[in-house]
């Protein structure tokens, strides 16, 4: 456990106070506040996919209930926005419990039932009939508690606490056990490991992960419509930054994040036209190459990525 | 392996997506420069008022005008005319020297700054912020369409910058603590229709024609439309009954069984709301499932006529009924070009860009004769000066859309457009007969005809 301690000090703490200095340098806040967002889905999907194999292309899903548990306590219950990101992530855990079942499936199956079931929340929350409750399709407005400000470091709060889980299940028994899931369920089921109740708190965690992020989005944006919080993209970026760092570890999703998503803002203000083109070459070459992300260049020289 | 092929699908899923950059063209045309509205000053006075006078604060080397386009995704067909529309003015405008500012005293360059968000509003949102904070552009001009501006409206009130909104019409948008914020170019969502129930419950209801089926896409835009149609229609003393009424996803493309749902209720009036691809989608179902009804009206036949006549046909839209825009309708214009002149100009410079010119390019240009009256008129590049400048336009600035004119929240209230009924014109064209208003109308409508 000391192990993982030095590494959040090696790797997460120089990250988070160059992201709480950053806005006294850099004035565009809210792409800062994505940079955050993003490292947060990319270390929840950690959660679940790096250390059980597990894939969930409909993470969104997970994203979009939180903001819609965020603005639903806001709308309806006037909630502070504090408690609201408590029924944020409430509203990601109960969806993550009734999805529980989808973790019978493996592989492909598993992702494609995980999308479904996120555009079916998404259809849900965007249907008309339910406009006096959800806003249906035209939208929430929640001007009355934007504070970027305040938004901004409570993102930072929630990316300190994700890092350290990430960290702690690097290196604990918990950890170990989902990894060993991850390689072999069934030798890990016969070594003793509590293979079903590992993916469940796995898949929990990775929820609630997702839940806060939607939460904090939607304080920061604070106007949306079920589409904005439900758009696939956010899936496609949180697993892309993923991989092409490299699972099951802390180092690999930051720097897809910082790579990935820097090079998508450079693209897409300098040359947006070829942005799908120069994104789908780097991502071709990056599976011919270096299929286990870029952290697999230390690993296969015998190094740990923290 | 498993991991090699997700990511070689998630990769190919970003390269099918790849296409060229847009081929764009541009050519410089004369513009008529209108003066500040203390009254219209021809090109000459225009010019002697632009002259430096002493004391006048230093002038900078160019105006920066910020704006967002999408050129890939859902919102492209709205986005792209509306962004080349506005180019084509600013290209004028700095053929002709740039234009007027009224603080500087003098004309000044305008420099264009239109990022691509792609359709994806996150990447609005980031977009926006970065015209703000980092290219510091003095005018803020939102993306098309509701989703899109709706990222940019906290935004750009947060920053206390004033928002140039063409065509986002949600009418959340606009409030009376929010003063950073106008509609240029295109009629609230709750105020547009108002022609069309005002006809429904007169000419339509008195030829006999009284029941109403509403189908409509889920969105802001036609959504809020169809809520103000319905109110309208269902209030005390209507003689108007709403006998089918449904929302549908905007994804919607195929209406064969909803044309089959409607036909049951034997609504004597259907009006389909959608988007672009809505329409196109019903009107073709329409004409294939043989279903008539005595008066079919949607939205696009009217707004982006060239799209929707290339896919629906001539015979698929003869007969219904639609919004007349300047497309098919001349306001004499104050300021800036006629149609015939813009269109001859967007032909010259877009005719190989593949964006067909139609409602929203005209959107895009009067957005930009918006800017250069405003420019024209403002005390200081201050925003809310700014601001002060674009509501002293309201009922005074008259465009080839017609009187702009605001209410004090910024939503535009002017430049409402009439209801027309197509008729098939030549062998493959076609042209509209307004209806309604009587005071514009160029015929009588008739129904039955679809």
């Amino acid at each position: 456990m000391r192990r993982g301690v030095g590494e959040y000090a090696a790797v997460a703490l120089p990250l988070l106070a160059a992201l709480a200095l950053a806005p006294l340098v850099y004035s565009n806040e809210l792409l800062l506040f994505n940079f955050i967002m993003f490292l947060i889905l990319a270390q929840g999907l950690n959660a679940i996919y790096g250390f059980t194999g597990y894939l969930p292309f409909g993470y969104v899903g997970f994203f979009g209930a939180g903001a819609y548990g965020f603005a639903l306590a806001v709308m309806h219950l006037d909630a502070s926005p504090l408690l609201a990101m408590a029924c944020a992530g409430v509203a990601a855990l109960a969806l993550g419990v009734v999805l529980t079942p989808l973790l019978r499936l493996s592989g492909a199956y598993f992702a494609i039932a995980n999308l479904a079931a996120a555009q079916a929340v998404y259809q849900v929350i965007s249907n008309p009939a339910l406009q006096d409750i959800t806003k249906g399709p035209y939208g929430v407005t929640l001007s009355s508690v934007f504070a970027p400000a305040l938004s901004y470091g409570v993102a930072l709060g929630i990316l300190a606490a994700t890092l350290a889980l990430v960290a702690w299940l690097r290196n604990a028994r918990l950890g170990l056990a989902l990894q060993a899931i991850r390689e072999d369920p069934v030798s890990a089921a016969m070594a003793g490991v509590a293979v079903v109740r590992g993916r469940t708190i796995a898949w929990l965690l990775s929820a609630l992960i997702a839940g806060l992020a939607g939460g904090v989005f939607a304080w920061h944006i604070s106007v949306f419509y079920p589409e904005t919080a439900f758009d696939l993209s956010f899936s496609i970026f949180a697993i892309v930054f993923t991989l092409f760092g490299g699972a099951a570890t802390q180092l690999g999703p930051i720097l897809g994040v910082l790579l990935l998503y820097g090079l998508y803002n450079v693209i897409g203000i300098t040359v947006p036209q070829y942005f799908q083109l120069i994104y789908g070459v780097l991502i071709v070459l990056l599976v011919l190459f270096l299929p286990d992300g870029l952290a697999s260049l230390a690993t296969r020289r015998g190094f740990r990525v923290p | 392996m498993r991991r090699r092929i997700v990511v070689c699908l998630l990769a190919l899923a970003c390269m099918a997506g790849a296409r060229a950059a847009w081929a764009q063209q541009s050519r410089p045309a004369e513009e008529r420069l209108g003066g500040c509205f203390d009254g219209y000053l021809d090109k000459a006075q225009t010019e002697q008022a632009a002259a430096q006078q002493p004391g006048q604060p230093a002038a900078p080397a160019e105006i920066r005008i910020g704006h967002l386009h999408a050129s890939s995704g859902p919102y492209a067909s709205i986005s792209m005319p509306v962004y080349l529309g506005l180019k084509l003015w600013v290209e004028q405008m700095n053929a002709g020297g740039g234009a007027v500012v009224k603080p500087f005293g003098r004309k000044l360059p305008l420099r264009l700054i239109s990022y691509d968000d792609q359709s994806n509003p996150g990447t609005a949102a980031t977009l926006t912020n970065q015209l703000i904070t980092q290219d510091k552009v003095d005018l803020l001009i939102a993306d098309s369409g509701s989703v899109l501006t709706a990222v940019s409206v906290p935004i750009a009130r947060e920053h206390k910058m004033f928002l140039f909104d063409p065509t986002g019409t949600g009418a959340a948008f606009f409030s009376k603590d929010n003063p950073y914020i106008a509609l240029l170019a295109d009629p609230v969502s709750t105020v547009w229709p108002r022609f069309l129930w005002e006809f429904l419950k007169s000419d339509v209801a008195a030829a006999g024609l009284t029941r109403v089926a509403i189908l409509y896409s889920t969105n802001d835009f036609t959504g809020t439309q169809a809520a103000s149609i319905r109110a309208a229609l269902k209030a005390p003393g209507s003689p108007v009954q709403i006998v089918f009424d449904q929302g549908v996803p905007t994804s919607t493309s195929n209406y064969a069984v909803l044309i089959d749902n409607i036909a049951a209720a034997k609504p004597d009036v259907v009006l389909e709301l959608g988007y672009v691809g809505n329409d196109i989608a019903f009107l073709r179902n329409l004409q294939e499932s043989g279903t008539k009804f005595p008066m079919v009206f949607t939205l696009y036949p009217g707004i982006e006529t060239s799209t929707l006549l290339k896919n629906v046909g001539q015979t698929g839209l003869a007969g219904v009924f639609s919004y007349v825009t300047a497309l098919a309708y001349s306001y004499p214009p104050e300021v800036g070009m006629t149609l015939e002149q813009f269109r001859g100009s967007w032909e010259k410079a877009y005719a190989k860009s593949g964006v067909e010119f139609g409602w929203n390019a005209i959107a895009g240009y009067v957005t930009g004769l918006v800017l250069g009256q405003t420019l024209a008129c403002t005390d200081s590049m201050a925003q809310l000066d700014v601001r002060k400048s674009v509501f002293s336009l309201s009922g005074k600035l008259k465009t080839l859309i017609g009187t702009f004119e605001l209410n004090e929240q910024g939503a535009q209230i002017g430049e409402l457009t009439p209801i027309g009924q197509i008729a098939p014109a030549g062998s493959d064209g076609i042209h509209f007969t307004v209806v309604y208003p009587s005071a514009m109308s160029s015929g009588k409508p008739i129904f039955g005809a679809k």
